[in-house]
């Protein structure tokens, strides 16, 4: 006995005739093969990354560390990505699907080069707003198709009329906006501080450049300390009406683990 | 043209007795009607050229480009009919960004010329087809520094298994050009369209075979590519043109390995060289 | 006109390098009634002759909104034309949808030529019979491109195409030079005068007859036509009588 209807109690064969299984699998006298399955979890994996926009853009930044489920497996992955001058994307989650996607950003970015008439001072026609609603759509495309590209990802930069522009889509093809952003553990554990600076677009507004990248570093820190799956070496990008000014080789500094002390109900302690 | 009219000049894929493909011929007709474009393979690099036939008064100046960009190292430039250019171009462009999807790095030069050249040979097979009004030049440059795998992880190792093999060059600047019957060469410097016997014997003067001694620097390639244009087109003085130039240099160089416009000073002085050398022979013949 | 060997399809070159059958195509759009584009650094205007096929009968729409940023008027055959617009309304959309961002009018152009080039080169098809002017605002500002059946087009700062346009290209050109710098209204009444070199001696622009486009910088694409077009005619024409004051329904008879 199981759960296909051919096992169930029916009306007799010889009056009725035998059940007509063909919708079925194989596998159950059926002529189906069996379903189709697409990833169901991610394998090497980026942890969180975190923006915020402050007067004259955006700072964003993601440590360099991909991980094998616990394994801390490769320590020098660039997850950000610049597109072109006025757009960096941010990636977290799967790193196979990162480098997928970083082709098919690549490739946009020929075609979007082509150029044809344009004058060479008219600056990119791609804003970071336009890449995040691309993206968006490739992601929800994906996950309609029940085979998800498994990344939370940031795009950070300016729109179409130089303003700091700032936003998130993800593998459920999911969007929103906001003047700090963060994904994966950064949206429990950083997300709180970043909004201390800037609870509203009115504060990032005010915000300066400086502010904007020290609550970053100390954001970068807070996780460090706390997320399993992070470690000191980080990327960190600042994209304004200059361009982009991305560091891929930066240390956490002023560490202090004195907080360890307090914790309790982990290790050998007994009290 | 002989033989005309005898009715195997009336379909494309058709051989005459004397075995011709006269609408292959035909093809090259519309080619030599059209403004003359040059390519220079240079030292450091390769330039292309264009004589833009302005046919309107309303036309915007400096737009209606007809030199393209395929992939980011390539650049187009052809002759004959304008829109036959541009599928051209558009069938490059594919090929360019399909050898991508595959290898995960930009198309060689030679690669691109050889599959355009199969795709043109394609239009002279079938009679439901016609062969293209265009022979197209392609320059481009091939990366000499190790070009990265698109979305790598990690810089992977620097020596031994898996590893860099040091100080390896390769790459550099190459020129092709190709005909509508599907043929190209390799070329040092390629010219048609109008003007190309002019623009040839100007470009045979240069220095451009390394196998006899030192070429032209991509810079001094400008200056000519500028001044053969301006030569190619003094026998149709009374129409006027506009001067299209590209170059592309190795990452090390001014283009840092891209197709671009020559920057507006550059294009400008190499036209005014022109010009004071045109002057420069019309009075060594009076 | 005399047949040739060379002119029974598109995929057959002439001894001389031509392609008759695109040549023929194009005669189709001068039989067209004639429009006009013209840009100026702020504004893009389309302006049209409608004829219509009988007295009773409607008038031809000749510019059609596309976008919220551009239109195109056409000359020629107006069928062909409502495949092309269909398509760069469609492709517009797509722009629109995937990226976010009004589509550039370099790009909608080289879209349409592209597919007009496959027509010149399969057997099969035949060229489009129409010409088309697309004008508009976009990122990198205010646009004019031509369109011909070949799939040549051209970016341009006034142009004029359809029956009897050489007069409004004359026109244009001896009034090059002012285009640049004119406002919304000037930019207008030189359409409207251009439109005019091209009508016959005997005919004058009235309500009926004329279509007009305009989009700027931050000013969507808007059509004018009937009323909505009847105070530029005045301002352009202003001492031309324009119709009757009143009774003007169906008293009007065309001398034709």
């Amino acid at each position: 006995m199981n759960h296909f209807p051919v096992g169930w109690g029916r009306p007799r064969d010889d009056v009725y005739g035998a059940y007509n299984p063909s919708y079925l699998p194989q596998s159950h006298g059926g002529t189906q093969a069996n379903p189709i399955t697409h990833t169901q979890s991610p394998i090497v994996t980026g942890t969180s990354v975190l923006a915020i926009k402050y007067k004259d853009g955006v700072v964003i930044a993601a440590d360099n560390l991909a991980s094998y489920g616990s394994l801390a497996r490769f320590t020098d992955v660039k997850r950000l990505k610049q597109f072109n001058r006025k757009a960096v994307v941010g990636f977290g989650g799967d790193v196979s699907d990162m480098q997928y996607l970083d082709r098919l950003l690549n490739s946009l970015d020929v075609e979007e080069n082509y150029g044809g008439d344009a004058p060479a001072e008219s600056g990119p026609h791609m804003s970071a707003k336009n890449l995040h609603a691309y993206l968006s759509k490739v992601m929800y495309k994906r996950r309609s198709d029940f085979n998800p590209l498994w990344n939370a990802m940031l795009v950070a930069g300016l729109d179409e009329s130089d303003k700091p522009f700032l936003a998130y889509a993800d593998l459920l093809g999911t969007t929103y906006s906001s003047p700090s952003l963060a994904t994966g553990f950064g949206a429990h554990l950083a997300q709180p501080i970043m909004r201390r600076a800037v609870p509203n677009e009115a504060a990032s507004r005010e915000l300066s450049k400086e502010q904007a990248v020290e609550c970053i570093k100390e954001c970068m820190k807070v996780l460090f300390y706390r997320d399993a799956r992070s470690m000191p070496v980080y990327s960190i990008a600042v994209i304004d009406g200059k361009g982009v000014d991305l560091k891929e080789d930066e240390k956490l500094e002023n560490q202090s683990w004195a907080f360890a002390e307090q914790i309790r109900g982990y290790g050998t302690q007994t009290v | 043209m002989t033989s005309i009219g005898t009715g195997y000049d009336l379909s494309n894929s058709v051989f005459s007795p004397d075995g011709r493909n006269f609408q292959v011929e035909y093809a090259t007709k519309a080619v030599e009607n059209g403004g003359t474009a040059i390519g220079i393979r240079c030292k450091d690099g390769v330039v292309l050229a264009m004589e833009k036939l302005v046919t309107s008064r309303l036309m915007k100046k400096d737009a209606n480009k007809r030199i393209a960009t395929v992939d980011r190292n390539i650049g187009v430039v052809s002759a004959g009919l304008v829109p036959d250019g541009r599928h051209f171009v558009s069938r490059a462009r594919d090929e360019a960004s399909s050898w991508r999807s595959t290898y995960k790095a930009p198309i060689p030069v030679a690669s691109l010329a050889n599959r355009m050249g199969s795709y043109v040979q394609a239009f002279t097979l079938y009679s439901s087809v016609r062969p293209f009004g265009i022979t197209a030049i392609v320059g481009g440059f091939d990366a000499e520094t190790e070009v990265d795998v698109d979305g790598a992880v990690g810089s992977g190792p620097k020596v031994g298994s898996g590893g860099k093999t040091q100080g390896v060059k390769e790459g550099g600047p190459y020129l092709y050009m190709i005909e509508p019957s599907g043929l190209y060469w390799g070329y040092y410097g390629a010219a048609t369209g109008k003007g190309r016997q002019a623009a040839k014997a100007e470009l045979e003067k240069l220095n451009l075979d390394p196998k006899k001694g030192d070429t032209i620097s991509l810079e001094e390639g400008v200056k000519e590519a500028a001044r053969i244009i301006y030569v190619a087109h003094e026998d149709s003085k009374d129409k006027e043109f506009e001067l299209e130039m590209t170059w592309i240099s190795a990452v090390s160089g001014p283009t840092k390995g891209r197709h671009e416009d020559v920057p507006k000073e550059l294009k400008d002085e190499a036209e005014r060289l022109a010009k004071k050398a045109l002057e420069g022979d019309d009075e060594m013949e009076e | 006109m005399f047949r040739n060997n060379y002119d029974n399809d598109s995929v057959t070159f002439s001894p001389q390098g031509r392609i008759f059958q695109v040549e023929y195509a194009q005669e189709a759009v001068k039989q067209g009634s004639v429009v006009v584009g013209i840009v100026s650094k702020t504004h893009a205007v389309l302006a049209a002759i409608k004829r219509n096929a009988e007295e009773l009968s409607s008038y031809q729409k000749k510019v059609i909104p596309i976008d919220t940023h551009y239109g195109v008027a056409l000359a020629g055959l107006a069928s062909d034309a409502r495949v092309l617009s269909n398509f760069m309304r469609q492709q517009s959309l797509s722009s629109r949808l995937t990226y976010d961002r009004p589509i550039l009018l370099s790009d909608i152009t080289s879209r349409i030529a592209d597919r007009a080039q496959t027509n010149t080169q399969q057997y099969g098809r035949r060229p489009y019979g129409v010409g088309l002017l697309i004008a508009g605002v976009d990122a990198r500002g205010p646009h004019l491109f031509e369109f011909q059946p070949s799939g040549v087009t051209q970016e341009m700062v006034a142009c004029g195409i359809g029956a009897r346009s050489q007069m409004a290209r004359t026109y244009l050109e001896r009034n090059l030079d002012e285009f640049e710098g004119s406002s919304r209204e000037e930019l207008i009444r030189h359409a409207l005068r251009s439109l005019k070199e091209s009508l016959a001696q005997d005919k004058e622009l009235t309500v009926d007859n004329t279509s007009l486009g305009i989009s700027g910088i931050g000013e969507d694409f808007k059509l004018y036509e009937g009323q909505d077009i009847a105070e530029f005619l005045e301002t352009t024409f202003e001492n031309k009588e324009q119709e009757p004051a009143a009774g003007g329904e169906g008293m009007e008879v065309d001398d034709s």
